[in-house]
């Protein structure tokens, strides 16, 4: 299984502006698998994500729809990107101001859809 | 000082294990003197770690203070010892009504109820919840008192002011402030039940998770937080430094123009908030 | 929030108000109680802190039994509630961290802000004075001690 998570996240960070793409447990925020350049921080990246999206669900939830299917957060000098991955675990991505987000997004949501 | 406060400071200085700790914490928090009332209590609570009575004046201490979350605490821990305790559970209704949990806020108070059925201020305290679930569209075959109907109206002419002439501006905008209070807008679910004012009081706490997620990892101030689902699209943004704007539109419009509609919303929103300083 | 020494009290609040833990201890080695958040029964802290200060030892041994590097952090996630358990150097020796959370928050979350607070304290401790080491004959005068500046009895 690792070896599937690690094809997949390699071929997110090939990707223009993403600098780091992880395997994250949604409940614990924890990484299960990474594939990042130097410098990112890991566990920082997996727990405020997972926390963001986690908080995101409860809203969109609350609004009566169903589970997020993506999440964007754009920041002035970065991106973070949030897939979910089955019912535990999230695809992360975190990138710079100039991601292309719609190759990342395809991209995510295809590797998602293997690891689900 | 007063005499009844005097009397029991000096009961209380006579026989420090003494319950009156209660009454002149209460005296004491009555006339607003809430340092002194903190220490009482304190003191109290440090021979009587097991008072649910003391717990939930400590609460009722901290919310006048405005520190809610210990608060809700400190009432935790009132139910743990007393699951009966009608000023505990009133404390916790009142918290869950103010974040906008009413559901939550109803089924305390109905506890408390249990427990006092006469009270005039749980009673009251129940029908103002019921009050805002109308409003809210979870019961909407309950009847419609005058006070509901005038804050709808109310409601309305916010909703039109704020984001007049733009498309959605009843249904799919929500502007709300830092503490989740909405200012503007409305927002239907997809069953058409009104999820205005329950989904304000969850942005604020995604405002401050996205800002802490893009403060620790050094990507600057957060612009927006798009999400996608099977039943809509959302787009967050920032119009100003203190409030939120919302744009909701089903999942078949594309994201982009989400964002240029956020853009357009987000200037009425500005303005409108401008109009009023 | 009570800590018996000013210095461990703001990294202690920041880790609290980010990780929003329910209940906090920070002891040593020995069970030393160093500062507590949310504990309202001296009992329990007694209880907590000798409970914690026995798991991490043992466990400590274990690894040693196994051959294992130390665990660095054990956890265990309840139905509503999870616990974090962790030990760590600092500059006045061997301190362990003993967090309860609920479910508004999470271990990822929890870890995060731990070790920044671990990082806020080895940097923060000052030059002088120090939690003195605790002698087995002193242990329970000097918990009896620590429990009442706790509850500022």
């Amino acid at each position: 299984m690792t070896a599937l998570y690690l094809e997949s996240l390699e071929g997110l960070t090939r990707l223009r502006g993403v600098a780091g793409a992880m395997v994250v447990s949604a409940d614990d925020g924890l990484v299960v698998a990474e594939s990042l350049m130097e410098g990112i921080p890991g566990d920082a990246v997996a727990a405020l994500a997972a926390s963001l999206m986690r908080r995101m669900g409860t809203t969109v939830s609350a609004a009566g729809f169903s589970r997020p299917s993506f999440m964007h957060l754009q920041a002035a000098r970065g991106a973070l990107l949030v897939v979910p991955a089955g019912p535990d675990i999230l695809l992360i991505a975190i990138g710079d101001r100039h991601i292309n987000l719609g190759l990342a997004r395809i991209e995510m949501l295809q590797a998602a859809e293997q690891l689900g | 000082m007063s005499e009844d406060i005097r009397v029991m400071t000096a009961q209380l200085a006579a026989d420090p294990t003494s319950l009156v700790f209660l009454p002149l914490a209460e005296a004491l928090r009555q006339r607003k003197l809430l340092d002194a009332a903190r220490k009482v209590v304190l003191a109290g609570l440090s021979r009587y770690p097991e008072l649910a009575d003391a717990h939930n004046l400590y609460g009722r201490i901290l919310g006048d203070h405005g520190d809610f979350e210990q608060a809700f605490d400190e009432w935790g821990i009132a139910l743990r010892l007393d699951p009966d305790h009608a000023g505990a559970h009133k404390g916790i209704g009142f918290l869950y009504f103010v974040a906008g949990k009413l559901d939550q806020a109803l089924e305390h108070l109905q506890a408390a109820q249990a427990t006092l059925p006469d009270d005039e201020g749980v009673a009251a305290a129940m029908a103002r919840v019921r009050e805002a679930l109308e409003l809210d569209g979870s019961d909407p075959g309950a009847p419609s008192p005058t006070g509901p109907a005038r804050v709808v109206e109310e409601t309305e002419d916010i909703t039109e002011q704020v984001f007049a002439g733009l498309e959605g501006a009843e249904n799919g905008l929500l502007l709300v402030d830092q503490h989740g209070q909405r200012l503007g807008g409305g927002l239907l679910s997809p069953a058409g039940q009104n999820v205005a004012d329950r989904v304000a009081a969850h942005l604020a706490g995604v405002s401050r998770e996205a800002t802490r997620a893009a403060r620790l990892l050094e990507m600057g101030d957060w612009e927006t937080v798009t999400v996608e689902s099977d039943d809509g699209n959302l787009h967050l943004a920032s119009p100003t430094a203190d409030t939120v704007l919302l744009v909701v539109r089903p999942s078949a419009i594309p994201l982009g123009r989400l964002a240029a509609l956020s853009e357009r919303a987000a200037s009425a929103a500005r303005a409108w908030l401008e109009s009023l300083t | 929030m009570r800590a018996l020494e000013p210095w461990v009290e703001q990294p202690l609040m920041t880790f609290l108000t980010e990780s929003e833990a329910r209940l906090t201890l920070l002891m040593t080695s020995a069970g030393q109680v160093v500062a507590q958040h949310g504990f309202t029964r001296a009992v329990d802290i007694m209880s907590a802190a000798a409970l914690g200060a026995a798991i991490v030892s043992s466990t400590e041994e274990m690894a040693r039994v196994l051959g294992v590097r130390p665990f660095r952090a054990l956890t265990h996630q309840g139905e509503s509630h999870g616990i974090f358990l962790s030990a760590f150097e600092t500059p006045r020796g061997r301190w362990i961290g003993l967090v309860v959370y609920g479910q508004d928050t999470s271990l990822g979350l929890v870890q995060l802000f731990f070790d920044r607070m671990v990082d806020e304290l080895t940097q923060g401790v000052p030059a002088e004075g120090g939690t003195k080491q605790v002698l087995a004959q002193d242990f329970e005068s000097e918990l009896h001690s620590s429990l009442r500046a706790l509850f500022g009895r």
